[in-house]
């Protein structure tokens, strides 16, 4: 098997940071994939020449996966290069990475990772924390799995090249949303009552009847999503609307 | 710290999913902080303070669509010749310069706009503005977890543990 390098993995994950940057509604991350994959196009392609230019013509087209993923991805297409796997494969391989990338990113992070941390890192400034502790322990957790998925991921890719798909499917990594849900579902638990309390203190209420009513309204929120998504934002406007207008005057 | 904790539960269910067009929420995060930093406190400032991001977090998501577009004839802009290794990055980064820009601008204006708001706010509605953020908080916590967790299990495991949270929390009141 080829060898990467720790200089060319390293780069590779810090080009992986800026695979988003040019996103567009035509290629998506394709210019992004381009970028990250250029060192080792490189140096496969000395003569930066028309070989070069094709190279980077063949990445640059519509490619998407989730951005902590993508360096299964770009890892996996950079050995495919290194082992001159022909152009209509690459292709067939790009688009069947995409959606399990996506799908798998979107789930464990957006819908399961960043929800734990940021209410987990809210329940300890709840607890009497520092702000500056929950934000660190916040920033802390998150990147913990970010920069961990982007390794693990450069690791899988290069090791399986073209079949990591497969190998994805086969992953821990795969069962870890579901696996995750009801550590969500007992931070989220968690974090209301205080924060009813906290939030509704000027209520003049006790403290169980601003409990049980949060937690109606948390009952309400899961029963109707799309609604009480909606009633929630625009009671927010309407309210600071009716506050502003309010000026000066003391209820 | 409370109006980000306020921004994060209401935005937590707006998941930047693909080509979705999902809230912008830093700089409307950083904005919003300073209208409640240079104002007084309090609930009724918090309210104003929370609608005031998630306002400019829309209008932020509105920028980035903008950009994406202004970045498909950047990168993606139907040349039939590649681009060559320079180029591509050339364009590549110069997309990232913009978007930094834009953010950075766009902040800075929201910013500017808050600072010119506080001064002009005396707003004392505390059990109106306490009842709203209760009525918020409540309903998106639960549309955050429906968004992401459907099983009856998950929703067993959110209302025990927010029972035993809650005796706790009444008892150490």
């Amino acid at each position: 098997m080829a060898v990467l390098g720790r200089g060319k993995a390293i780069g590779l994950v810090l080009r992986s940071l800026l695979v988003q940057g040019s996103w567009n509604y035509r290629t998506m991350q394709g210019a992004g994939l381009g970028y990250a994959l250029l060192p080792v196009l490189r140096s496969l392609h000395r003569d930066a020449g028309a070989s070069l230019k094709e190279a980077l013509s063949r990445h640059s087209g519509f490619f998407n996966s989730h951005p902590y993923l993508s360096t299964v991805a770009i890892a996996a297409l950079a050995r495919m290069e290194l082992e001159s796997i022909d152009a209509v494969q690459i292709e067939r391989f790009k688009v069947a990475i995409v959606s399990p990338l996506g799908t798998l990113g979107d789930r464990l992070v957006w819908a399961r990772w960043r929800p734990i941390c940021a209410l987990a890192a809210l329940w300890l400034f709840l607890a009497g924390a520092a702000w500056w502790v929950a934000v660190a322990a916040f920033l802390l957790l998150y990147n913990a799995l970010n920069l961990g998925l982007r390794i693990w991921g450069l690791r899988l890719g290069w090791r399986e090249g073209l079949e990591v798909g497969g190998a994805l499917l086969g992953s821990p990594l795969r069962r870890l949303p579901d696996r995750l849900t009801i550590p969500l579902a007992v931070v989220s638990g968690g974090v209301l009552p205080p924060l009813a309390l906290e939030l509704g203190s000027s209520t003049g209420a006790g403290p169980l009847s601003t409990i049980a009513v949060a937690l109606a309204l948390a009952a309400v929120g899961i029963w109707r999503p799309a609604v009480a998504g909606r009633l929630a934002v625009l009671g927010l406007l309407v309210g600071s609307l009716v506050l502003v207008a309010l000026g000066h005057s003391v209820w | 710290m409370w109006v980000g904790a306020l921004l994060e539960i209401v935005s937590l269910s707006q998941l930047p999913i693909g080509a979705a067009r999902s809230w912008e929420t830093g700089p409307a995060s950083v904005a919003a902080v300073s209208l409640m930093a240079a104002g007084p406190g309090g609930p009724s400032l918090l309210v104003i303070a929370g609608a005031y991001g998630v306002a400019l977090a829309w209008i932020g998501g509105w920028t980035v669509h903008g950009l994406r577009h202004l970045n498909s004839r950047l990168v993606a802009g139907g040349r039939r010749e590649a681009y060559s290794a320079l180029e591509l990055s050339l364009r590549h980064l110069l997309a990232l310069g913009l978007d930094f820009a834009r953010a950075a601008l766009f902040t800075l204006a929201a910013v500017a706009v808050a600072g010119r708001v506080v001064p002009d706010l005396q707003v004392d509605a505390g059990a109106f503005a306490a009842v709203l953020l209760l009525v918020v908080a409540g309903l998106a916590l639960g549309v955050d977890l429906r968004m992401m967790a459907r099983s009856r299990r998950t929703w067993l495991a959110f209302a025990a543990s927010a029972v035993v949270s809650g005796l706790i929390t009444v008892w150490l009141f």
